[in-house]
């Protein structure tokens, strides 16, 4: 009797719980993130805009690519008065059922986020010709009409970051820790590599790429035991760049001594001064590429109708010195801006290939 | 009069207490679940709701759960066989993946082989080459006294280290920048009847299979009796060295057959992301079916379920996906520690399943 009992109260309490609040809660939750549109029930409609996002296997809050990219988008939505909506995908085998929730509702715009997805968008791009797609660093072999593929120049980024690598540098030594070997994150570290040469020829190069898994990109542990490797090595500038991987790496090398005297880092795609705080201590700069700027530009022109197939080139460059303004020499940091500049204009080339 | 009737009722539930309590464990699982999510402004009946609608009343999410479902059996029953013979293979990752590659070459580079008969290869290949993969550990374990546990957690690693090397270098679909092989060709592909996967039909027979063996054979006889107690099979004339091995190539054979399955039904090429932690899913299952092979499909279908609707819930609802890993971790923990079987029999609780027996020896 006692256990029929437990159950029965068990699931009187279930009831009285769930009853207690009504559907508008759902709603509420949802509320910061809705501007105009107060829902997407008729997304189908002409007036009204909605904007989904999907993660590769990440979260909106990595503090790196997918979080840039969900916070351009979320805010280029507001900015038009769109819906918007996201969701973070938890198994490679679930891209399209993720990206079907969206076409289903007919939404206008869909993002979505990271290299791996970009075969999944594709095929989903051309299931539905009417939805907008925006591939966030997918560069289009093939130019599909409603799929815009969001890609930077990282070569440029990381020859920046490399550049100053290479002057700073006392032992000669420099590393980098990186994500999955796939043409984003290979353009950093080649850039990084030809950066560094270009300033200081003697310079030698440890580079190592996170094994093939799903958490290439999530791997924190894997990312501090690589840092501390280079670091033994003798190693005193590492370009941490890869997700929460990266991230690892840096927060190692924050906590090494002489961090922030002897011994700097280097983050990626988003300035990490902010992103990872737990790594002021050695970060001088971050190699970054304009990932929310590039995704609010793309949504933005999806809305007025202006959007265009194939790839569109965003910006890369390296980030604020912060407090470390006052550490680099002024004739390096002068230096560095010459060679940035010149990136931009095309007068230097990274002269990286894949 | 009332008060036998009522203690007959009692008297049914401790008898079935294995069936019993994981129900129970879930009914709270999902109690406290609920509670997490209406503190984040949502109403749980709401959540729940959008999970089993996708996951169940979608044709396409339906097909989803059954995808997904249909390795987590396998796998689960790997663990099971395992259970059964006192050893915790938690290798059953590395076996599942290394099937998974080696079905992939087969249903790439074999050709010219009709339809049926190049699944069945496919299938076979994937099958052998779990099956040696989890036969190692067993070797060292008969003859080298070495743990299973340590010794199939080690060939995980490995077994992720050689596929990244076979699947970056020589197998590597050519111009293409993903670590991944090419596609197997349409003569091996395991093919849905409507929202069923063949491959989930092919999990339940087995499944019934192994129950038979288990509970009707000498063989299975054998396994249960090295299980409760090996130094009475020892004595009782059962050649351990002989079980040990049998038992590690059985389960990973099933571990095989799941990645397999996996490959030539849903993914169609190897690719070392598709397979994340369906070898480990295969742990929580067998735990939670307690060991019995036949308990693993609705175990499987609980966590193919909720792995299906995790989208849908966030989709609908904003809560983070998770939430479903935090429902499995509390069911788990529940069915595990005796604490719920305390609880609500009291005295009258059985031991929990000998799962852990492996442990220590």
């Amino acid at each position: 009797m006692r256990t029929l009992a437990g159950i029965s109260i068990l699931a009187l309490v279930l009831a009285a719980c769930s009853s207690g609040s009504t559907d508008t809660a759902a709603e509420e939750g949802m509320e910061e993130t809705t501007a105009a549109v107060l829902d997407d029930s008729n997304c189908a409609a002409a007036e009204s805009f909605c904007v989904g996002l999907v993660t590769d296997i990440g979260k909106v809050d990595d503090k790196s690519f997918n979080q840039s990219a969900h916070e351009g988008a979320m805010a280029a939505a507001a900015e038009v008065g769109g819906f918007y909506k996201y969701i973070e995908t938890t198994d490679t085998k679930d891209y399209a059922a993720n990206m079907a929730q969206f076409t289903d509702k007919s939404y206008d715009v869909i993002v979505t986020v990271g290299f791996l997805m970009a075969e999944a968008t594709v095929i989903a791009a051309k299931a539905n010709p009417n939805t907008k797609f925006i591939g966030v660093d997918q560069f289009q072999v093939e130019e599909v009409a409603n799929v815009t593929g969001l890609i930077f120049p990282e070569d440029q980024a990381g020859y920046g970051a490399g550049y100053l690598a290479g002057l700073m540098t006392k032992t000669n030594k420099i590393g980098s820790v990186l994500g999955l070997e796939i043409a984003p994150v290979q353009l950093f570290a080649k850039g990084f590599e030809a950066g560094a040469k270009a300033s200081n020829p003697s310079v030698a190069v440890t580079t190592v790429y996170h094994p093939p898994a799903d958490n290439a990109f999530g791997d924190p542990v894997w990312g501090a035991a690589e840092a501390k490797k280079q670091l033994a090595q003798g190693a005193d500038i590492i370009f941490g760049a890869g997700g929460g991987t990266g991230n690892g790496a840096l927060i190692e090398i924050a906590k090494a001594e002489g961090a922030g005297t002897a011994i700097f880092c280097i983050g990626v795609d988003t300035d990490q001064w902010f992103t990872v705080p737990e790594a002021q201590p050695c970060l001088i700069t971050s190699a970054v590429k304009g990932l929310t700027e590039g995704t609010s530009d793309l949504v933005k022109l999806a809305f007025d109708g202006s959007i265009a197939g194939g790839n569109f080139v965003g910006s890369a460059g390296i980030s604020d010195y912060h407090d470390f303004a006052a550490v680099v020499p002024m004739d390096v940091q002068d230096k560095v801006a010459g060679v940035v500049a010149g990136l931009k204009d095309g007068s230097i080339k990274t002269g990286v290939t894949l | 009069m009332t008060e036998t009737k009522t203690s007959n009722k009692i008297g049914f539930f401790v008898r079935n207490q294995t069936i019993v309590v994981p129900i129970a464990a879930i009914f709270v699982a999902f109690f406290l679940g609920g509670i997490l999510i209406f503190l984040q402004g949502v109403n749980p009946l709401v959540a729940y709701r959008a999970i089993f609608s996708e996951a169940w009343f979608d044709s396409d999410g339906l097909l989803r759960t059954f995808q997904k479902t249909t390795p987590l059996v396998l796998a689960g029953l790997a663990v099971t066989v395992g259970l059964r013979i006192g050893l915790f293979n938690i290798g059953a990752q590395g076996q599942l993946i290394s099937a998974a590659l080696a079905s992939a070459l087969a249903g790439i580079y074999i050709t010219n082989l009709p339809p049926i008969l190049h699944v069945l290869v496919s299938l076979t290949c994937g099958v052998i080459v779990g099956a040696l993969w989890a036969g190692i550990a067993g070797l060292l374990k008969a003859y080298r006294g070495v743990h299973e546990v340590i010794s199939t957690i080690m060939l995980n690693s490995i077994a992720i280290g050689i596929l990244d090397y076979l699947v970056s270098n020589p197998f590597k679909e050519p111009d293409q920048a993903l670590q991944r092989t090419k596609k197997i060709a349409e003569t091996a592909i395991l093919p849905n009847i409507g929202v069923i996967p063949f491959g989930f039909i092919l999990a339940v027979i087995i499944c019934l299979l192994v129950s038979w063996m288990l509970n009707r054979t000498t063989a299975g006889f054998r396994f249960n009796t090295v299980g409760k107690n090996k130094f009475a099979a020892t004595y009782a004339g059962i050649n351990m060295k002989l079980m040990v091995v049998t038992g590690m190539l059985l389960s990973g054979g099933l571990a095989g057959l799941g990645g397999a399955i996996e490959t030539l039904g849903i993914t169609y090429r190897f690719e070392p992301a598709f397979n994340a932690g369906l070898g480990f899913d295969g742990i929580t299952i067998a735990l939670l079916a307690r060991a019995n092979p036949l308990a693993t499909i609705p175990a499987a279908i609980l966590v193919g379920t909720l792995r299906a609707g995790g989208a849908s819930l966030q989709f609908e609802t904003g809560i983070e996906p998770e939430i479903v890993d935090v429902l499995l971790a509390i069911t788990l923990l529940l069915v595990s520690a005796p604490i719920l079987a305390k609880f609500l029999f009291k005295g009258k609780a059985q031991k929990s399943a000998n799962v852990t027996s492996g442990w220590g020896n």
